[in-house]
Formats: structure tokens, sequence, C-alpha cells
């Protein structure tokens, strides 16, 4: 298998082996490849190149680790820009995307990284949007303080959200918080003195002037500031996430007791995360007034909030990336096909249904399905082969740097398989004839290669009791200085000779299961 | 207090009972939640209207005026009505059942599945009927009994003694049938099930038919007192819920003990002056959660021992 | 003689772990063997493997000449009852028990075929005589009997139906000696003419001489005759 071709110039080509053989690697000419920016002020770097020389080439290579940010870079750029180009109608459409995926981001933070089952937020985003709209409208507060008062309104909400939620089981906390959104709505539309005409609350100032409003200076500005809303729900995602309280949690996720034992406070870490998650949706709930221009009861219909669930479930939770690509294809399905009526809210479902089904982890966690699948399926027919013991396969052999393993367990797969033929009533009649004096060809292998083995788990031959008088025992080494032999089995010889075939009778039979 | 209340609160109490002890059956014995439970519902009210349609007139010029008619048009209707609960509960399994019981994360796949089917079923009737409400035909006329001190109107003793004939026949055939000894098994000890030759794929059916014929019997039973529209299902869906979880999911017991306590509860609600009828809905929730904080599996942890 | 089960190169485990290391395996009708090692070397799994409860890697298990292995275990067992129907019958390490459920009721959960359903009272009959102390405890909960009887119980509920496989694990397990040794005696009392019974135990003494044969099983291997046996 030799990855080397000489062609006709005499130059080393290397073959395509291993498993990111098409992966683009630059070929830096000088030392810059030990240069890294950082960002200033700080010691991050923007992107994660990885330099290395190749080992058969000896050229040095640098590939870029992890291309997430790379995509979502130009897919927001291209996002931004496009923006100016859309039709009233898709403008609309992209406002609409932006804050359902900013609320969906949050929603996976509490879901995904905290693990809180919550199916809450479409409440507190309405509660929060609705104070803030009451303040704006019946005490005059101006409209930026309306941001500070949903967030703040949004924090208080997720304080008394988050009171049950160690004590409850993870589905009863989920069905609870299901209809808390419908209480908040029959609620609400009962308090007259708030909402005279059918629960909703008009006339609310807005960063968007009047007489901008539903016409396209509004609408491109309304588009802007919710895509600076998605940055912002992105950035929110990203420092809890990618920092401490994230990875804190993600260890508590993989291994809860651990987690525990190293000092992780797993639970006021889930509680900061749902906490500042609640704020996040309560900042958006004064947002969603503002653009409206209103708050209805709508906001906390349970339709609406399955599909903002249905959202999520096709993405794919706990990554930013399926939180916003699932917001995508749903706007997509119903704006894009609004001539269809009410059959494309069938067409989510269904799409709902057979992503369920089929993805473990929605449309983007297909990938990692596959991958596994894909390995689960190499290791069954490599274990096929592993009646060759212990000899290494092509594919693991470039995974590992020190070539010299390979062939010595190759020759050592080897030669336990000849001397597996070498065992026969014979030889062990011959030893226990005569354990120390000459030996036959076969024998003399088979005690030479016993002899040799590693100290740890060796057996040996223990003198008990007085010189004349002496009974043997067998025990076996453990290879570490401060631990004492340990006991083989109870069985006491009372001749050398016979501790002596024991052993080699023990040796025989691991040789042969080995 | 006036009985008259106590009958409204029993009523109430009937009708939540038997939502709240399909969501808990289900779970406890197949370990799925069906949040479609409130589109079955849904679907036997417009079905009975649909067969309404059809049968008034036919049993109005056949029957009129007979002592039979009241009794044909009611037992027909309640057929119509659990009958199509039962089906749409088959095809709930068809759908979301069969393809994934045997994946990782049942539970919440299940719940996200059952989500688009109820969905899909509101949308689709939104569609057909439009959103307006339609009524469904008084069943058992206006009449009143008057018995001792109070008098009960005929749909309420239909809705409690009805509600009682059949979940106590459902009690007595589970325990006495040969599928109802291999559920309960089912709901004790799934592993031990299996390896005592249960299915769970084939006795998952039957469960899921029975429950969408409580929701029938549910849905028939309010109509007598509200319309019908294709959004009607939400909230009988989440008090089923919450009562559910209320009772212990998995407890039929505390599922009718709930149903119970939320019944007389809503009564006191609307006649306390200050409060009324708006905050029915917020104190029920806030007693739920309080009993959930003390007691986190319900009160079913006292009255039987089941699964989860 | 035939052959009930055979298996060969049966590997199983949980996830990528392997616990079963291609196991060889042949019982014959009439035959009871026990199935001896440490605890957690993998006795349990291998009964688990054969009834689906755990994942199958690599292998074929012929079960009366028909294949049922070949089948990756996502959930609990998706084929379990499929394969019990086709003729296996196990009572688990710990007992397959309804706490809610009477010693009746478990005796009748046994009987899952149409015909072993009709004629349950008498087969319950037999298991009562196998068992003395359960006919006093017929109406009894199950949740609150002691160990040893529900041990009775799990084993009672195994023996309901006619199988061509029996698996028993660990009958003695946690009960006082004089229980198990009721326990298992009753077990070897049981007649086995056309089918086989494999007994996993630790406790080698009971069992010694009174089975066909002994098969030890370390580290997820059978280690049946030179070796261990050879060496004492």
């Amino acid at each position: 298998m030799s990855i080397f071709k000489l062609n006709s110039d005499k130059q080393i080509t290397l073959q395509a082996i291993g498993q990111k053989s098409r992966e683009y690697k630059l070929r830096p000419k000088n030392n810059s490849i030990w240069k890294k920016f950082r960002i200033p002020m700080s010691r991050r770097h923007l992107l994660k190149w990885r330099t290395s020389y190749n080992k058969k080439s000896l050229i040095k290579e640098r590939r870029l680790e992890d291309k997430r940010p790379l995509w979502w870079f130009i897919s927001l750029i291209s996002f931004a820009v496009s923006i100016p180009w859309l039709s009233n109608f898709a403008l609309s459409a992209v406002a609409i995307f932006c804050i359902y995926a900013s609320i969906n981001l949050l929603w996976s933070l509490t879901l995904g990284t905290a693990g809180i089952f919550s199916l809450a937020t479409m409440a507190v985003v309405g509660v929060s949007g609705y104070i803030a709209a009451t303040a704006n409208v019946y005490f005059g507060v101006p409209w930026p303080l309306m941001f500070v008062i949903g967030t703040i309104a949004g924090l208080i909400f997720g304080g008394f959200l988050a009171l049950p939620s160690s004590r409850l089981d993870g589905l009863y906390y989920a069905l609870l918080t299901l209809g808390l959104a419908e209480i908040c709505r029959v609620f609400i539309s009962q308090i007259h003195a708030l909402t005279p005409t059918n629960g909703s609350i008009n006339n609310v100032s807005s960063f968007i002037p009047e007489d901008w409003y539903l016409q396209r200076p509004g609408l491109l500005l309304g588009a802007a500031s919710s895509f600076i809303l998605l940055l912002l729900a992105l950035l929110i995602y990203r420092l809890v996430n990618g920092e401490t309280l994230g990875r804190k949690l993600q260890v508590a996720r993989d291994d809860e007791e651990f987690a525990e034992a190293i000092g992780i406070n797993y639970h006021s870490a889930r509680l900061k995360v749902f906490l500042i998650s609640c704020a996040g949706l309560g900042f958006i709930g004064a947002f969603y007034a503002m653009y409206f221009r209103s708050i209805s009861l709508g906001v906390f219909s349970l339709d609406q909030l399955m599909l903002l669930f249905a959202m999520i479930v096709i993405g794919g939770t706990g990554r930013a990336e399926g939180a916003v690509f699932g917001t995508a294809i749903v706007i997509l399905i119903d704006r894009g096909l609004f001539e269809l009526g009410p059959m494309r809210i069938v067409i989510i479902a269904i799409v709902m249904i057979l992503v369920t089904t089929y993805a473990s982890n929605g449309i983007t966690g297909i990938r990692e399905q596959f991958r596994n699948f894909r390995h689960r399926f190499q290791t069954q027919k490599r274990s096929l082969i592993t009646t060759k013991g212990g000899e290494i396969m092509p594919e693991e052999a470039i995974d590992i740097h020190n070539k010299q393993i390979i062939y010595s367990r190759r020759f050592n797969s080897r030669l336990r398989n000849y001397l597996k033929t070498l065992i026969n009533d014979e030889v062990i009649a011959e030893h226990k004839a005569n354990p120390v004096g000459k030996h036959s060809y076969e024998l003399t292998r088979l005690l030479n290669y016993f002899r040799k083995a590693e100290v740890p788990d060796k057996y040996a031959v223990a003198q008990i009791g007085p010189l004349k008088d002496s009974q043997y025992k067998i025990f076996a080494f453990t290879g570490d200085p401060e631990k004492a032999p340990r006991v083989v089995d109870e069985r006491v010889y009372s001749s050398k000779n016979e501790a002596y075939h024991a052993i080699f009778l023990l040796r025989v039979n691991d040789l042969l299961e080995s | 207090m006036d009985l008259n209340l106590i009958i409204y609160a029993l009523n109430l109490a009937a009708i939540y009972s038997l939502m709240a002890i399909g969501i808990s059956l289900l779970w406890s014995s197949v370990g799925m939640i069906n949040m479609a439970h409130g589109a079955t519902f849904v679907v036997s009210g417009y079905s009975t209207f649909i067969a309404s349609g059809w049968l008034v007139p036919i049993l109005k010029a056949s029957l009129a005026g007979t002592a039979f008619y009241t009794p044909v048009l009611v037992f027909s209707l309640t057929s119509v009505a659990l009958l199509s609960g039962a089906i749409f509960g088959a095809i709930i399994y068809l759908i979301a059942f069969l393809p994934l019981h045997d994946k990782p994360n049942f539970a919440i796949r299940s719940l996200i599945a059952t989500l688009a089917i109820n969905i899909v079923t509101v949308q689709f009737l939104l569609w057909s009927f439009g959103p307006r409400q339609k009524a469904l035909p008084k069943l058992f006329g206006f009449g009143r009994i008057d018995f001792l001190d109070f008098s009960i109107r005929y749909d309420q003793a239909a809705t409690i003694i009805g509600t009682l004939l059949l979940v106590g026949f459902m009690l007595l055939w589970f325990k006495n049938s040969r599928i109802g000894l291999e559920i309960r098994a089912m709901m004790q000890n799934p592993e031990g099930a299996a390896l005592s030759g249960i299915s769970i794929r084939r006795r998952a059916l039957p469960v899921m038919m029975l429950t969408g014929s409580l929701a029938g019997m549910a849905a028939i039973l309010l109509s007598q007192t509200s319309f019908f529209s294709p959004t009607a299902g939400a909230l009988p869906l989440i008090k089923g819920l919450t009562i559910a979880l209320l009772g212990g999911l998995g407890s039929v017991a505390g599922a009718m003990l709930g149903a119970l306590i939320i019944g007389i509860l809503e009564v006191i609600t609307g006649e306390i002056s200050f409060l009324g009828q708006r905050y029915v809905l917020l104190i029920q929730f806030v007693f739920i959660v309080i009993v959930l904080i003390i007691r986190p599996r319900g009160l079913g942890g006292l009255l039987d021992e089941t699964r989860k | 003689m035939n052959k009930i089960l055979e298996t060969s190169k049966l590997s199983a485990g949980y996830g990528a772990l392997r616990v079963l290391h291609e196991i060889d395996f042949l019982i014959s009708e009439g035959e009871r063997i026990a199935i001896v090692g440490l605890n957690g070397h993998g006795k349990t799994t291998l009964f688990r493997a054969l009834t689906h409860l755990v994942g199958w890697q690599q292998g074929s298990i012929i079960l009366n000449e028909k294949e049922i292995g070949g089948r990756r275990a996502l959930g609990a067992g998706r084929k379990t009852p499929s394969i019990i129907h086709a003729g296996i019958s196990m009572a688990p390490q710990g007992d397959a028990i309804f706490p809610g459920l009477t010693v009746e009721q478990h005796l009748d959960c046994g009987a899952y075929t149409k015909e072993s359903w009709k004629n349950r009272s008498s087969k319950k009959e037999q298991i009562y005589e196998i068992f003395p102390p359960l006919e006093t405890l017929k109406k009894s909960l199950v949740g609150k009997l002691s160990g040893g009887e529900r041990r009775m119980v799990s084993i009672g509920r195994m023996l309901m139906e006619e199988a061509s496989l029996y698996l028993v694990d660990e009958p003695s397990l946690g009960l006082a000696p004089k229980i198990s040794e009721n326990v298992i005696k009753a077990l070897l009392k049981v007649e086995i003419k056309n089918s086989a019974m494999i007994i996993a135990e630790q406790n080698v003494r009971i069992l010694k001489g009174n089975v066909d044969r002994m098969v030890g099983m370390h580290a997820g291997r059978l280690r049946g005759d030179i070796g261990h046996i050879a060496l004492g």
C-alpha cells in the first residue's frame, strides 16, 4: 500500500488516503505560520488555523480546523447586503424571520444548554411585551426605555418560572409551561382596563417613525433593526454557550455526578442561563411591541408556540445553526408558499413528522447522524476481521504515528499463531516429565517465548515453609514495585517440578486464548 | 353550599376526568404523550355534527314524538362520537406510535409527532368547516329532574352518570380481561412484559383507541353546554394535561381525584365575588403548581403503584 | 438428538462496548446445563443477547433451526416478544415482576398462547406443586412478597408456557441459602423432555453433579474444557 508515486519527473506526489483527503490546505512559504492575528486587548484568535508539517512530504501545511465561523460570516453578510433589494412582502418576512430566529436562539439556550424543557417562551415574550406597551401607552414612558422595562419584566417573570423547574420532572415542567401561555391569554383578555379593544394595545410608540410605518422606509428600518436583533441574540448565544456557563453545563450534561464532584454548581449555572434567556426574551417582547406598533393576544396563541417549537425541532436543538436554519425553513414555507393557504401549515407539519421520525437531531444534526451510522457500520465490518488477532488495518494505520507499533504487533501475532501450532499432547507430556532438563526444539521455542513475557502478570513459583520441607505455590507479579504478587489459586504443590509444570500449563492456556 | 353548585362541579369534573384519564393512561402504558388528544376531541365533535345532520331528519321523520326518539338519538350519536374517537386514536397510533416506538427519545418525539398531527387536523378542520362555531343538537332536551332539594338538568345528569358508567366499565374491563391484564403489566414493568411475550406494539393500539373514545365521550358531553369550533380542542387538552399531571401521570384514580378537585375549585372561584369567572384558569393553574411542588409526582403516589 | 440452540461467533455488547466475544455454544434436547462465572463476566449479557434485550453485534443464533439473531436492539428489545413466542422463556436476574399484580395474575401473564391461556388453571396447579408456598399466596400482591417468594413467582411465570429453551438467570441471587436451595432443587426437578434449560449461577456447589454440563464464563468468553476445569 504505497502512498507514494514517482511520476516521470521523479517528483513525489501524494495519493489521497485517509478521511480528510479532500481538505483544502494552504502551503505557506515563509515563517509567517508562527504569527497569528489576535483581537486587540485579548488573547482570542479570529479563526482556528492549524499548522503542521506533513509527515511524508515535509511540507508546511496550514488548514482551517473549524470552518463554521466562515459560513456564518458569509451567510450573515450576504443576508444583510440583500436587504435593500427585497420586495416589501419579503422585507416583512425577513423581519419576522429575524424576530422568530432570535426567540428560537434564546429558547435553544434554555432547552439545549440549560437542559430545562420549558415551553413558556411566548408567555414571557408576550407578558413583557404587554408590560412594556402598557408603560408606554398608559404611563407615557418613552420608547427607548421600553427595552429596559421589557428586559426587567422578562427577568422577573423568569424568576417565577425558575422556581418550580428544579422540583419538577422535565416532562411535567414542559406540560405545565404549555398551559401557561393559554392562561396568560385568558387572564389578560379579561383585564378590561388595559385592553378595551379585543385584547390588544395599540399606538405604541416605536423606533420606526409614525409616517414611515407600513411604507418602504419603515419596512427597511424594521428589517434592518430586526437583523441587528438577530445579531444580538447570536452574540448572547455565543457568549453564554461558548464561555464559562455553557462549558460548565456541558460537563454536567455529560456526567452530572462528575460535575458536582469537581465543584461545578450545576443548578446555579442552569438558573443563570434560564434567567439570561428570559431577560433576552423580555427584550424581544418589547421589540415586538415596537415593531408592530401594537401587541395583541395572538402572541400567546398555542398554534404560534407550536410553530416556533416546530422550527426548533426541524432545525435541531442544541445548536445555533439549528435554531436559525429551522426558522428559515418554516418561514420560507409559510411565506413563500402563501398561495397554498392552510395547506402550507400541513406541509410544515408533515416536514415535522418526517424530521422527527428519521433524523435524531433535526436537519443540522443529519451530518453527525450519518457519521455515527457510518462509524458503526465500519466498526462492525472491521470487527468481522478481528480474527486476524491484533493486526492493524490500513485505515487505522494511517492514524498511528509510530509505525514501529504496527510492525511489532504484526510480528507478535504471527509468532503467536506459529507457536499455537506447536502445542500438542507430546509437548505437554515432555514438559511434565522433565521441566528443567534438555528439551526438544518445539518445547524450547515455547519456553523461550514464555520466559520473555513482560513482568506484569508473569507467573512465578513461591517457596513456602522451611527449606527441607517446603511447599510451592503459584503467584503472579503485578509489575508494580509497591504491590505484592497476587495469588493465582490456592493449590499447593509439593515439588518444584510440579509447580513448574503447573505454570507451564497456565501459560499454554493463556497462549491458546490470546 | 348550594347543591346545584355541587352538581355543576361534578359535571365539570366528569368531563375533565375523561380527558385526563386518556392522557394519563396512554403515558403510563405506552410511554407516549398525546398532544393530539385535543384534536381527537374536536374530530369526534365534528363527526357527530355531520352524523347528526344526516341522522336527525331521518329519526324525526320516523320516530318523532315517540318515547324511542331520545334514546335512539342519544345512542346513535354517542356511538358515533365514541367510534370516531377510537378511529382517530388508531390513526394517531399509525402515524405517531409505530414509526417511533423503538427509537431513542420516544417520549419527546411522540410529543412532536402528535403535535404535528394536531396542527394538521386543526388546519384541515378550519379549511373544511370554517372558523365559526357550530352547535350540536341537544340530546337530552331541556328538562330538569327535581330531586329532594335540588334540580339537575338532564344533560348534567347524563354527563355524570355516563362518565361514571364509561369509566367504571373501562376499569372493570381492565381488571378482568386478558388485554387489561397485559396493559397493566406493561405499565408496571415494560421489560418483564416483553419477557412474558406481551408485545407493546400490538397492545398499544387498543389503548389508543380506548383513550380516543374517551375523548369522544368528552366531546359529546361538553357539546351540550358549549359550541364547537376547530380550535375548541386547545382548552380541553390543556385542562386534560394539567389535571393528568396533578393526579400523577399513570394514575387513573389520581386523574379522577384531580378532576374532582379542579371542578370544585372552578365552581368555588366562580362564586367568590371579587374573583369571578376570569380568574378561574389562573387559580387552577397556581393550585396545580403548588401541589406539584409539594408532591412532584402528583396525587397518584398515594393511591397506586405505576411506572412513572 | 435435536439441537435446541446453537450460537456461532456471537458477540454482543452495549453501544461500542463489546461484552461477549465470539461465543460458540450448543445445547441439545433434554440437556440441563449451568453457566458459571463471577458477576460481571457476561452471563446475564448472554441471556439478554439471546432474547434481544441487549445489542447484538455479530454472529448467529439459531433456535430450533431458525435464525433469531442478526438484529440490532435499538430500544428495549423490540423483537423480544416474538422471540419469546418462538420458544425461549426467561426468568431474568432480579425477577420480572409487576408490583401491582397478584401471584395468580403473574402466572396468567406467563401463558401467552391461546391454548395455554385456556389451560391455565391446570398449568397453575402444576406450578403450585413445584412451588408449594405460592398456593397460599395466590391472591397476594407480588410487591409485598419476600425475595424468595418473588423469585418463585418469576420462575413460575416462566414455566407457565411450554418453551424450547428455559433461561434462568441467577436463581439464588440475594436469597438465604436454605431458600435458594429450595428454589434450585425445584428447578432441577422440572421435566424437560423436548426442551433445554440453561441456569446461570455463581453458586457452583448446589449445581455440581445435578446438571449435565457445566460451562465457565470469564470475561465474555466461554471456557468449557481445558484450562480451569483441567487445573481444578
